[in-house]
């Protein structure tokens, strides 16, 4: 073999004649991309992600299998060659399909690795599932109870019957394990962050913050730490002995110091902070009760006013008489109820649009119906008088109109349908709004503006929660302390944050999906969603007990078989993704037919899903030409090509002994169908 | 099946084989499949991917009377899209499908090589140019017609 | 006095029913000697009649199977006579396809009563290097489309020590408006295998394979007779060895008609192409040097040792040298099989030998699916492999296609583009994914669903295709599109800006619409409306139409048209 000279990117390197460019690169520790190629095979020359460029002809070629010649000039990290090799994953993508990701863990704003922890709940780990969960979730018990659910309205189950009980998962794994547990953490490194406000964006980012080794003050203006876990969300969803758990949790994991009775601008100082505080994060949340806009509102509680109250007197009140709350969402739900349980007389809510349209939770509306509430739908409020010692609320009849901006259909109201309603109590729930503290920037819904990439305000001024992103909820509070609290690490290190880009293939809604498109690992359990038991109706009328129980082992473990296990066997080594992460493809660059060549679960061991082909024909090369069987093959050719073995039958039971084909499938095509948490788990705590 | 053992085993004459598998059943079934590839020691799942390579090879039953419409770039400028879309109509059947009877069986192919009476279809290799959607359904009758005298 | 009756026997002879005009003659004329011969090139006149007598022949044209018919022909009487267009013998240049017509196909000895074989005589009596340098000195460039100096590979083939060698014939003729070597394969099949057997003697090739076209029986039918007449007759011994001639057949696929996938499929294997470098001179069928050229190429080359190649040289070219088949199809009077000299404008073909009517074509596709369109104003264009390359169209093997102005080029684009995407092996990512998005695109623009963002991904992702597809199909897939976006932009802004084909070709984008003044309420389109969708006031209802067009076919005073959708525009056609 004689010697000769290559230049790749500018690099004169020594190579044989005979090797290809990408094994000289290699050698030489450049990295060009490749999906196609195996060293102990043939050729494919299929996926063209090795292309270059060659600098003087610009002639284009698969670095793959195009030999070096002397004096070879070659482009291969030029924006020209990055963007074919873009081009070349996009199209890939285009016709791949799969989920990466599970819909639930995509779901989460937490981005709680769902899927994960259910499989743990399933197998009966519930210690294992709390450390998954609480890799994301620094309120398990808390979310346990209140999180709307988004998972569980994105849930692919959803395609057959019910979605799977998501979050009674947390909630087990929670309220089984909570004393026992303590995460891993960086020790303190001696940086500093102050937090002002001590509700579940505050803490969130202190949690998350001490995680990284960074310690944190929290400053509250309130009496009691908690924000909306304590003043907001009432006690029968959230009892507060669980967050008194949850509290004495931080405190065991030492570095976060909670200051109550500290208000800003009153007992503490924003620049005094900033000063004195390597980063400081705001969190103060939305606690401006939202106008109704009517004559007389100030007779009317403010519906957050009147929980905050109420909270604060240990949910012991005295009794509202006949009340009316005006509002839909959740707020309005947690008045609703709450005024139910103090008073005998009638409780009612009044909405100005459908019981459809309600922004609460489905579940919120229903369980308000059985403990009594009256629901008056299309009806709007235009003012508000006292008359004696009763007020007397003035509202109009509603009909819907046109769609508006939002896509419902807006309420216009109907023509002489005045009419008065006594009562001794309103509550406009209504929303809420951000109160920025002063020379804080904001936008136009006078919420604090920050980056988004790492949330910051200006200097080291970070923000986070409701008072970023308007009311929302919990879980979100936590995801975006998580964003923060990843801010404020890279701005100490003295990077920008750039969160990393992540594709996710995914085989679509579950409202796209027919139920004969499924793909499963392994054939779920046909039973029913577990239903959720709830405590005694006199009971829930009467007092402020917690209204749902938490799951028993038994009812996890069937809940779990109910789960399809959405995401991909090769998530975490698989190299489209690896790639078109790094060259930065999409999945929706190109919109176009998918065709469904259907999957194989047969195998005791192993899944063939076609659709996750990317017709690299290694697979086919290593049984053939390593292994010395001819079990793979293609058929059909073009944009129709799929990889398959003799008839559609299941690889025979043997294969298990080798498996060659499924190590070497660069994707999740060919795989074992083993989906192995302890990976999961490792790969989370590199992430940190 | 055909004389396998005339074309020597012979891997490249595998093509050949399979040809004259289809003209004899007019198809290739699994089971022919399974008995060239035992034939030519082959694997079945390579067998297969060459059969489903190539568009001359029929894995379904054809009808009695294979239509071809050709959508040959001089048939296609003349319009055989409107041809096949008649002969679909009138049969009921789409490309590549036979009909319930047995009887035709559709498909588009690429030029029949008589360009100059476009726009054509041939029927079990007879060809039938200048079409018209009239001739074209007389044509699909006649055959019928004849077949219900039988 | 009648001495031979010759009949048009090639595909489109017999397509135009021929045979039944042959066993009428037979019947009504026992007597006298019919002989089967290939095709001359009218193809629109067939079923063609030569009659040989004493003072010459006399050709017969759209001949009926009819007694009455052949009793005045046989008569001589002077109707339906054939005379070949004036116009075109001034174009056209007979020579390759001199024979092609004239003679019995699979007649040995009537070939070589014409000079057949004389190349190969002569080409034993040189030295195989001097044969190389001769074919080299012709400058014959491959007419497969790629345009590969012959000598050049030939050359290639020479130089290789090993044992066994192959050739192969490339007559695959994948693209779907072309004949050009079915009609060699017909009608003069000895000339092309005199060819290749000159190529074996020069350069040492021991193995001779005609890889063909499935779908024609016939060349296969006559080529075999050929062969074994060859095998007969000892001309395939050279240098004292029997060489082994062997036509196989494809199985429908135009990938195979790449020379790595023609291997492979030759091999037995799925047709699909592989990286080249190591060409298939260096490593071909089973590992052997092989060499790949096509049938039109061989068919030169008995006349290039006949005539030398500088003789040869003279004709076309300094660069394309020779003749060129080709295909003439599209909105022409005269379609069919044409030869010209290299450097002919493409405007005197389609209008000097088309008969294309003055100024009614708008672009001509050139090189079939891997080709391009050429637009009105480059007409005076020569056809040499270089001036078509400048243009972003290539030779091609020889499809030419018309196109009249009241035609839509997205639609010719799209059915060129849906042709190459089916026909991908599906091997590499940029064409098996590439051209089905392209396509995709392509199919929301002609159903008046494109925007100006699908034009601009046209635009992108063709050139990227071309730079990353492995093969010749996938890296000439996006021609016949960016070609037409180079000329005709407008047309693609039409449909997508306004919703418009000014062709009014795309179904989608028009209405059928039956005007009341003219109509004289026959019915004729009421009863041959497959969908029932005429009312009995003669109104069409566009909703459910299928444009299938019999209304207007059968309608006698053309009351119906296509109209723009929505609006009443009528274009002049
Ligand atoms: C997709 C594709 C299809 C082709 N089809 C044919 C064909 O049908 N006939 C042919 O002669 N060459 C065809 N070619 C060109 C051949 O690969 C090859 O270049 C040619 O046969 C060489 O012969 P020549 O040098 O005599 O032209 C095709 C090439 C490609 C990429
Ligand atoms: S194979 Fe890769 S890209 Fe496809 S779903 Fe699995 S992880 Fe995602
Ligand atoms: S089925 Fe399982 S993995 Fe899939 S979305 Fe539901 S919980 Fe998640
Ligand atoms: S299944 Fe085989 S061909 Fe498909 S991606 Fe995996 S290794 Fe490649
Ligand atoms: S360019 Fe197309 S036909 Fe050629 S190898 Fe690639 S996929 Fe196959
Ligand atoms: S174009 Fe066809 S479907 Fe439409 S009205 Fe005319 S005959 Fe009927
Ligand atoms: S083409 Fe080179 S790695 Fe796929
Ligand atoms: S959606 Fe993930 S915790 Fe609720
Ligand atoms: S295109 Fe139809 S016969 Fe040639």
């Amino acid at each position: 073999m004689s010697q000769i000279k290559v230049t790749i990117d500018g690099q004169t390197l020594n190579a044989e004649e005979g090797q290809t460019i990408l094994q000289v690169a290699r050698e030489n520790q450049i990295h060009i991309p490749s999906l196609c190629f195996d060293n102990r095979v043939s050729q494919n020359t299929s996926c063209f992600v090795c292309i270059v460029q060659d600098a003087e002809s610009g002639q284009w070629m698969p670095s793959c299998s195009s030999q070096v010649q002397d004096g070879m000039k070659i482009n291969s990290s030029t924006p020209e060659v990055e963007d074919m090799r873009k081009t070349a994953l996009d199209l890939i993508l285009s016709e791949h399909s799969g989920d990466c990701e599970a819909p639930c863990t995509l779901a989460c704003p937490a981005h709680a690795k769902v899927e994960e922890y259910v499989r743990a709940g399933r197998e009966g780990n519930h210690f294992e599932a709390l450390k998954i969960i609480k890799e994301r979730i620094p309120f398990p018990m808390s979310i346990g109870r209140v999180c709307p659910r988004f998972c569980e309205q994105d849930c692919r189950r959803n395609v057959k019957d019910q979605p799977v009980a998501i979050n009674d998962f947390k909630r087990l794994a929670a309220d089984l394990y909570y004393d026992e547990y303590l995460e891993d953490m960086e020790d303190l490194t001696g940086e500093k962050a102050a937090i002002i406000g001590a509700g579940p964006a505050g803490l969130g980012a202190a949690y998350f913050l001490r995680r990284a080794g960074i310690a944190s003050d929290v400053y509250e203006k309130r009496a009691e730490p908690g924000g909306m876990l304590r003043y907001g969300i009432p006690e029968y969803r959230l009892p507060k002995d669980i967050l008194e758990k949850e509290l004495a949790h931080f405190e065991k994991m030492g570095g976060i110091t909670i200051n109550c009775n500290q208000e800003l601008g009153q007992d503490i100082e924003l620049e005094e902070l900033k000063n004195n505080y390597d980063a400081v994060i705001m969190a103060v949340g939305c606690w401006q009760p939202s106008s109704m806009r009517t004559e007389g509102e100030e007779l009317a509680w403010g519906g957050i006013d009147y929980l905050e109250k109420l909270a604060s007197q240990n949910f012991e009140m005295e009794d509202p008489g006949e009340t009316i709350v005006v509002g839909g969402g959740n707020t309005a739900m947690d008045c609703v109820r709450s005024s139910l349980r103090l008073t005998e007389e009638q409780v009612h809510c009044y909405y100005r649009r459908t019981a459809k349209q309600m922004p609460a939770e489905e579940y919120e509306y229903q369980e308000a119906l059985e403990e009594g509430a009256n629901f008056e739908f299309l009806t709007q409020p235009i003012s508000l008088r006292k008359e004696g010692d009763k007020l007397v609320l003035k509202c109009i009849r509603m009909e819907l109109g046109e769609p508006d901006a939002s896509g419902r259909r807006r309420p216009i109201p109907v023509d002489d349908s005045e009419f008065e309603v006594k009562a001794d109590t309103v509550i406009a729930a209504i929303g809420q709004k951000t109160i920025a503290p002063e020379g804080v920037p904001t936008n136009d819904w006078g919420d604090v503006e920050v980056k988004e990439d790492n949330c910051r305000v200006e200097d080291n001024l970070f923000a986070a929660g409701d008072c970023v992103s308007g009311p929302a909820t919990i879980v979100e509070a936590v995801a975006g302390a998580r964003r923060v609290a990843n801010g404020v690490q890279a701005y100490l290190k003295d990077d920008t944050y750039k969160p990393p880009y992540l594709i996710n293939v995914s085989r679509g809604h579950w409202q796209s999906v027919s139920e004969d498109e499924l793909v499963y690992l392994q054939e779920p359990d046909e039973s029913e969603r577990v239903e959720q038991r709830h405590i005694d109706l006199d009971k829930r009328k009467q007092t402020f007990e917690e209204v749902s129980l938490t799951f028993t082992k038994d009812e996890v473990e069937l809940e779990g078989k109910r789960c399809f296990e959405c995401s991909c066997t090769a998530r975490e080594d698989c190299q489209l993704k690896e790639h078109s992460e790094e060259l930065g493809a999409d999945p929706e660059a190109f919109s176009g037919e998918k065709i469904d060549h259907g999957y194989n679960v047969e195998h005791p061991e192993i899944v063939m899903d076609r659709g996750k082909c990317i017709k690299c024909g290694i697979c086919i090369k290593i049984c053939n030409e390593v292994v010395n069987e001819y079990l793979l093959g293609f058929k059909n050719r073009g944009y129709n090509t799929k990889i398959d073995t003799a008839f559609g039958q299941p690889l025979p039971v043997d294969c298990e002994e080798c498996g060659e084909c499924l190590e070497a499938c660069p994707v999740g095509a060919l795989d074992w169908k083993v989906k192995k948490n302890e990976e999961i788990l490792k790969k989370l705590a590199e992430e940190k | 099946m055909p004389d396998l053992a005339a074309l020597g085993q012979e891997k490249s004459n595998l093509i050949k084989a399979l040809q004259e598998q289809q003209k004899e059943e007019g198809y290739i079934s699994d089971q022919a499949i399974k008995d060239i590839s035992r034939e030519f020691d082959m694997a079945p799942v390579e067998v297969e991917g060459v059969v489903s390579f190539y568009t001359q090879f029929k894995r379904i039953k054809p009808g009695k009377y294979k239509i071809q419409v050709c959508d040959g770039t001089a048939c296609h400028i003349i319009g055989s899209k409107l041809v096949l879309n008649w002969a679909k109509d009138h049969l009921g059947i789409a490309e590549g499908e036979t009909d319930e009877e047995g009887l035709f069986s559709l498909d588009a192919v690429a030029c029949l090589g008589c360009c100059s009476l476009a726009p054509v279809i041939s029927i079990n290799g007879k060809v039938y140019g200048d079409l018209t959607r009239k001739k074209l359904l007389k044509i699909l009758e006649d055959y019928r017609a004849r077949e219900e005298e039988v | 006095m009648i001495n031979r009756i010759k009949i048009g026997m090639a595909s489109c002879g017999v397509a135009a029913g021929a045979r039944e005009v042959k066993d009428k003659i037979a019947e009504v004329a026992p007597e006298e000697k019919i002989v089967e011969v290939g095709c001359i090139g009218h193809c629109y006149a067939e079923p063609i009649v030569e009659i040989e007598t004493d003072e010459g022949s006399i050709f017969y044209q759209d001949v009926e199977p009819d007694e009455e018919f052949i009793n005045r022909m046989l008569e001589l009487e002077d109707f339906s006579r054939f005379t070949p267009n004036p116009e075109r013998e001034k174009w056209e240049k007979k020579f390759v396809t001199e024979l092609s017509g004239k003679i019995d196909p699979v007649s040995l000895e009537e070939y070589r009563s014409r000079g057949g074989y004389q190349g190969l005589e002569k080409a034993l009596e040189m030295e195989p290097g001097e044969v190389v340098e001769e074919v080299k000195t012709s400058y014959l460039r491959g007419r497969g489309g790629g345009g590969f100096p012959a000598g050049m590979k030939w050359s290639f083939l020479a130089a290789k020590e090993e044992e066994d060698k192959v050739i192969i014939c490339n007559a695959d003729e994948g693209d779907p408006g072309a004949f050009m070597d079915r009609t060699v394969m017909e009608s003069i099949p000895h000339q092309m295998l005199e060819g290749m057997l000159i190529a074996a003697y020069a350069t040492g090739a021991n193995r001779l394979f005609i890889y063909c076209r499935a779908e024609y029986p016939l060349a296969v039918r006559n080529l075999n007779t050929a062969i074994s007449q060859i095998e007969e007759a000892g001309l395939n011994k050279i240098g004292g060895e029997d060489i082994k001639i062997t036509v196989k057949e494809g199985a429908g696929a135009f990938v195979c008609g790449e020379e790595t996938a023609l291997i492979h499929s030759l091999e037995g294997k799925r047709g699909t192409p592989r990286y080249r470098p190591p060409y298939p001179t260096d490593k071909g069928y089973k590992g052997r040097p092989s060499m790949i050229n096509n049938v039109e190429t061989f068919a030169n080359v008995p006349l290039i040792i006949r005539l030398g190649g500088e003789e040869y040289a003279e004709i076309g070219t300094e660069n394309s040298t020779g003749t060129k088949l080709f295909a003439l199809a599209g909105d022409l009077e005269y379609s069919g099989l044409v030869e010209v000299p290299m450097g002919i404008s493409i405007g005197d073909v389609i209008y000097g030998i088309g008969g294309a009517e003055e100024g009614s074509i708008k672009a001509v596709q050139i090189g079939g699916p891997s080709g391009g369109c050429i637009p009105e104003e480059y007409f005076d264009t020569p056809i040499d492999y270089d001036s078509l390359n400048e243009l972003g169209a290539i030779m091609g093997s020889g499809g030419l296609i018309a196109i009249s102005k009241g035609r839509c080029m997205v639609e010719t684009a799209r059915y060129f583009l849906d042709f190459t995407a089916k026909e991908s092996c599906g091997k590499c990512t940029f064409c098996r994914i590439g051209t089905k998005r392209m396509l995709e695109t392509l199919e929301r623009v002609t159903g008046g669903e494109g925007t100006a963002e699908d034009v601009e991904l046209l635009s992108e992702l063709g050139p990227k295709i071309i730079k990353g597809s492995l093969c010749g199909l996938g890296q000439t897939a996006p021609n016949p599109v960016l070609t037409t976006l180079k000329y005709f932009k407008n047309e693609y802004l039409e449909h997508v800006e306004e919703k418009h084909c000014p062709a009014l070709e795309c179904d989608n984008l028009v209405e059928i619409e039956i005007d009341q003044e003219t109509c004289i309420e026959c019915g004729q389109c009421i009863k041959n409306c497959p969908v029932n969708v005429i009312s009995d006031d003669f109104v069409i209802d566009n909703q459910d139409c299928t444009r299938c067009n019999s209304c207007i076919e059968v309608c006698p005073v053309d009351a119906i048209a296509r109209v723009r959708k929505g609006g009443k525009v009528n274009v002049a056609n």
